[in-house]
C-alpha cells in the first residue's frame, strides 16, 4: 500500500539523517563553499 | 544599462560599535545565517538594494579589535580578506567604528587598508557626537586616511543612503595604504618583498604571523627563509601596532576635538551602583530573578495553545487521511514531534530577549566583571555566565555562547558542566511527577510545597553544574594561556530591531538545529513503538480478547487494552523490558524505562510516552494521563508505581542524566571530539543512576 | 620598587612604561595598551578582581594577574 511505502520511506530519511549528524566524517573542511551546508 | 550589478561588501568591525545595527539597517530581514564549513562560527549575509540599480551582497564578519586573531572567529576574517578566489571575496569593505572609540577603532581600519581593498570609514553613533561634544574634521580624515566617510547612526537611521551611494561607486575609494608600517624593520621587510614580489607585503606578514595561509605560497618557504624567532615576531607585532597608533594619534590630533565642557559621562555613575560590592550583586539577582518570573508567567498562555492546536491537527489528521500506516506516523509521530518542538519557543524566545536585552545595553559586561573572580574558583570564566543562564531554555544554544571564552580550559568545562542546568526540556517531567507525590500542602502557610520543591531542583541542578566544574577544574590538566579581557561598552539603550532580529535568529537556528535532530528521533522512537516482534504483538487483538472473555470491554477500553499489548510487545517494548532489572532498584518498571529510553531524543518525550502507555488518547488531557498514574500499580508488590520514594527517584534522575541527543552533538562539534560528549555521558549517566538508587533505597 | 598596574586605587592614573611581550597578550596592546599611554583604574570588582580600567580611551577589564606584568609611572594628583 502506498501508505506503507511512504510511511517507511519517511523512516529511512530519518534514519539516514541520524547517520549523517552522528557518523559522517567531513573529508575536507573546505569544500562545502559558500552556502549553508546543513552544518548548524 | 537595466542589469543590475552585484557588489560584494564585508562589514568589518570592533564588538560593540554597533556594527550589526548597521547590517541590520542595509538588510532588514534579507538575512541569513549560516555556518563556514568545518567550523561553528556564524556566517551571516543579508542583501541590499542600492541606487542605480545595484545590489549589495553584504557579509557580516565577527567582530574583531585587529587582523592578528585571537581566536576562530577572528581567523575567519582574515582568512575571507586574504583570499581573493573566495565567492565572498569583497569589493569594497566597511569598516564600522564608533565616534567615541575611534582611535582605538581606527588599527583594524589601517590593517585593513593595507590590504589594498577599497575601504569606506563608517563612522557609527554620530547622534552622540553633540553630547559628548565631539566634532569632526571630515575632508581632513579623509585625506589623511585615504578613504571615504560615511557619518551614520544606526539608532536614528540617518546616514544610510548616504553610504549606499558611496558603496556603489566604490571604484572611486583610493586603494594604496594610509600609512607605510614595514619601516618597523625597514631591512627585513625589503627582503621579503623581494623574494615575493607579486605578493602585498602586509599579506604576507598576516601569513607568517597567524595560522592562515591562501596564498598559495609554502608557508614553511617564507618561514624558512627569513626566519625570526617566535619572541622577534612578537617584538614586531609590538611595534607595529605602536607605529599605528602613532599614525592614528597624529590624525586625531587634527581629526577630532572634543570640548570637555559639553561632554556628559552617566557611564561612571551607572558603574558605580552595579558593580558596588553589595548593590552589583543584588541588583543582578534581583533581574535574574525577574527574568525567570516572567519567562514562566508570560510562556504559559502560548505554550497552552501550541499545545492545543497540536493536539487538534493530530485529530484532524487522524479524521482527514486515509487510515493507514502513513496516517498514524503523521498524526501520532509526526505531528506530536513537531508539536513537542515548537511549545519550546515562547521559553527560548523570551530568555534569548532578555539575554539580547542584556547584552545590546552593555550591563552584561558588567556581570561578567562581577562574577569572574567567583567563577574562577570553580575553573570557569566570568564570561560562563551567560551560557549557564542560557542553560535554563536549552543547553544547546547555551553550549554555542561559550565560544567567547578565551581560555580553552574554561570554555570546556563551562561546555561540559552547562547541561546540568534546568533546562525547559525537564519542566514537563518535573510537573507531572511534582503534581503526583508532591503533596499540595502549604509550609509555614506560604510556601507552595510543590512550587518549593522545583526550586530546589533548579538549584540542585545549578549547584551541580558549579560542582562539576570545580572538580573538572582539579582533575583536568589543561595547560594554556589564561588571559581576560573583556570590553566595557558605554550603556546605551538596547535598540528594538536588533533585539527581534536576534531573537528570531536564534530561535530559528534552534527549531532546525535541535528541532531537525528531535523531529527525526520521535519518528524513529514511532516506529519502534508500532511495531513488534513475534506473536504478543502480531495477535494483540486477539490475546486481549481472549484474556477478557469473562468480563468483555467496551469499544474505547478494548482499543485502550490492545494499544497496551502492542505496546508492551513493540520494539521499544521489549528494550524497556530488558532494562527492567536494571532499573528497578530505582523504583521504575518497564513502562518508565521505556519513557526514559524515548526521553534521550528530547525530555519532554518523556510525558508523551507515558500518555501513549497509559493508553490515554490525547496527551494533552493532564488530568487523566495523572489519574492513570496514580492509580498503577506494581503487580509483584501491590504497591502503586508511582509513589514519593520513586518520584523523587525519577526527579533526581532526571535532574543529573545526561540531556538529549541533541546535546550530545552540540557538544561533539564545539569541542572537535567525541572524547568529551561520551565521557559526559558515562558520567552522568553513571551519577544520576546512583543517586536516583540511593534515594529510592532510603526513601521507600 | 617596580610599580606594577595592581597597586593603582580606584580613581588613580598612571604612565604605561613597559612590559614583558610574552607576558601580556597582543590584544591588550591593540586595545590601546602601549607604553607611554595613560591608563586611570575605574573599579576593582569585589574580591580585588577583575580590574576595570581606561587605557588609553579603550574601557577594560582585565585580570590582577596580567596587571602584574605591566610597570608603570603613577600620575600625582594635583
Amino acid at each position: 500500500m502506498i501508505q506503507e511505502i511512504l510511511a517507511f520511506g519517511i523512516l529511512i530519511l530519518a534514519i539516514a539523517f541520524l547517520i549523517k549528524k552522528y557518523f559522517w566524517k567531513k573529508k575536507s573542511d573546505k569544500n562545502c563553499g559558500d552556502d549553508d551546508c546543513g552544518c548548524a | 544599462m537595466l542589469s543590475s550589478h552585484n557588489i560584494n561588501v564585508a562589514l568589518i568591525g570592533n564588538p560593540n560599535v554597533g556594527k550589526t545595527s548597521v547590517f541590520n539597517q542595509l538588510t532588514g530581514l534579507n538575512q541569513q545565517v549560516g555556518n563556514y564549513p568545518g567550523i561553528t562560527v556564524e556566517k551571516k549575509i543579508g542583501f541590499c538594494k542600492l541606487p542605480n540599480n545595484y545590489k549589495a551582497n553584504i557579509l557580516d564578519l565577527p567582530g574583531t579589535y585587529s587582523l592578528n586573531a585571537s581566536s576562530i572567529d577572528e581567523n575567519v576574517v582574515i582568512e575571507l580578506l586574504l583570499n581573493k578566489n573566495d565567492k565572498l571575496y569583497p569589493d569594497v569593505a566597511l569598516v564600522v567604528t564608533d565616534v567615541e572609540n575611534l582611535k582605538r577603532n581606527l588599527l583594524l581600519f589601517t590593517q585593513i587598508k593595507d590590504l589594498e581593498i577599497p575601504t569606506i570609514l563608517v563612522i557609527n553613533m554620530a547622534d552622540r557626537m553633540e553630547y559628548k561634544g565631539i566634532s569632526l574634521d571630515i575632508p581632513f580624515l579623509e585625506e589623511k586616511l585615504k578613504t571615504k566617510i560615511a557619518l551614520v547612526s544606526s539608532r536614528k537611521g540617518t546616514g544610510i543612503e548616504e553610504l549606499k551611494q558611496l558603496i556603489v561607486n566604490y571604484k572611486s575609494i583610493p586603494k594604496e595604504p594610509c600609512l607605510n608600517a614595514s619601516v618597523i624593520d625597514e631591512e627585513y621587510f625589503e627582503a621579503l618583498r623581494k623574494t615575493f614580489p607579486n605578493q602585498l607585503l602586509y599579506k604576507l606578514w598576516l601569513v607568517i604571523t597567524q595560522d592562515v595561509n591562501f596564498l598559495n605560497l609554502d608557508r614553511n618557504e617564507i618561514r624558512n627563509s627569513y626566519t625570526k624567532s617566535h619572541s622577534d615576531l612578537k617584538r614586531l607585532q609590538q611595534k607595529e601596532t605602536i607605529k599605528r597608533y602613532q599614525f592614528i594619534n597624529d590624525v586625531l590630533k587634527e581629526g577630532l576635538k572634543i570640548d570637555l565642557n559639553s561632554a556628559k559621562d552617566f557611564r561612571a555613575i551607572l558603574d558605580r551602583v552595579l558593580t558596588h560590592k553589595v548593590w552589583g550583586y543584588a541588583i543582578f539577582f534581583f533581574i535574574l530573578f525577574g527574568i525567570f518570573q516572567s519567562i514562566f508567567e508570560w510562556s504559559k498562555i502560548p505554550m497552552d495553545f501550541i499545545d492545543n492546536t497540536f493536539a487538534s491537527f493530530s485529530v484532524m489528521a487522524n479524521e482527514n487521511l486515509a487510515p493507514g500506516v502513513l496516517t498514524n506516523l503523521i498524526a501520532q509521530g509526526i505531528i506530536p514531534g513537531i508539536g513537542g518542538i515548537l511549545i519550546f519557543i515562547p521559553q527560548i524566545a523570551f530568555l534569548f530577549m532578555f539575554i539580547s536585552i542584556l547584552e545590546e545595553s552593555g550591563y552584561m559586561s558588567r556581570v561578567v566583571f562581577l562574577m569572574d573572580k567567583i567563577m574562577r574558583k570553580f575553573g570557569l570564566s566570568g564570561k560562563s555566565i551567560v551560557p549557564l543562564i542560557s542553560g535554563t531554555a536549552c543547553a544547546i544554544p547555551a553550549i554555542m555562547a561559550t565560544r567567547n571564552i578565551e581560555n580553552w580550559k574554561e570554555r570546556l568545562i563551562t561546555i561540559l558542566v552547562t547541561p546540568f542546568t534546568t533546562c525547559s526540556a525537564r519542566l514537563p517531567v518535573y510537573a507531572i511527577i511534582i503534581a503526583l507525590v508532591i503533596p499540595e500542602k502549604r509550609v509555614f502557610g506560604i510556601i507552595n510545597m510543590q512550587g518549593l520543591t522545583l526550586m530546589l531542583l533548579y538549584l540542585l541542578g545549578f549547584g551541580m553544574a558549579i560542582f562539576s566544574a570545580y572538580i573538572l577544574n582539579k582533575i583536568l590538566k589543561i595547560k594554556g594561556k589564561t588571559y581576560f579581557i573583556v570590553e566595557m561598552p558605554n550603556y546605551k539603550l538596547p535598540m528594538f530591531k536588533n533585539v527581534a532580529i536576534n531573537v528570531i535568529e536564534k530561535t530559528k537556528a534552534f527549531i532546525f538545529g535541535a528541532g531537525k535532530i528531535i523531529l527525526a528521533i520521535s519518528i524513529v522512537l514511532w516506529f519502534l513503538a508500532s511495531y513488534g516482534p513475534g506473536e504478543k504483538f502480531k495477535n494483540a487483538e486477539k490475546i486481549v480478547i481472549e484474556k477478557n472473555l469473562a468480563k468483555p470491554l467496551n469499544h474505547s477500553e478494548l482499543q485502550n487494552a490492545i494499544a497496551s499489548q502492542k505496546l508492551e510487545n513493540s520494539y521499544i517494548g521489549l528494550m524497556g523490558k530488558t532494562i527492567e532489572p536494571a532499573i528497578s532498584p530505582l523504583g521504575y518498571d518497564w513502562k518508565i524505562g521505556v519513557a526514559i529510553i524515548s526521553s534521550f531524543a528530547a525530555r519532554e518525550v518523556f510525558v508523551g510516552t507515558l500518555a501513549t502507555i497509559y493508553s490515554v488518547g490525547d496527551s494533552d488531557n493532564d488530568n487523566t494521563i495523572k489519574n492513570r498514574m496514580q492509580a498503577e500499580i506494581n503487580p509483584e508488590t501491590g504497591q502503586k508505581i508511582f509513589n514519593f520514594a520513586s518520584g523523587i527517584s525519577l526527579l533526581l534522575f532526571y535532574a543529573f542524566a545526561m540531556q538529549c541527543a541533541s546535546t550530545i552533538a552540540i557538544t561533539k562539534k564545539e569541542t572537535n571530539s567525541w572524547k568529551w560528549p561520551l565521557g559526559q555521558l558515562i558520567f552522568m549517566s553513571g551519577l544520576a543512576y546512583l543517586v536516583a538508587l540511593i534515594a529510592f533505597q532510603i526513601l521507600k | 620598587m617596580r610599580t606594577t598596574l595592581n597597586i593603582l586605587k580606584k580613581g588613580e592614573k598612571a604612565i604605561i612604561k613597559e612590559f614583558d611581550v610574552d607576558a601580556v597578550p597582543l590584544k591588550l596592546l591593540e586595545m590601546g595598551c602601549l607604553p607611554g599611554n595613560v591608563v586611570e583604574l575605574l573599579q576593582i570588582a569585589p574580591f580585588g578582581d577583575p580590574l576595570y580600567l581606561n587605557i588609553n580611551g579603550s574601557h577594560v577589564a582585565i585580570r590582577v594577574e596580567t596587571a602584574k606584568e605591566i610597570e608603570v609611572d603613577l600620575i600625582e594628583n594635583n
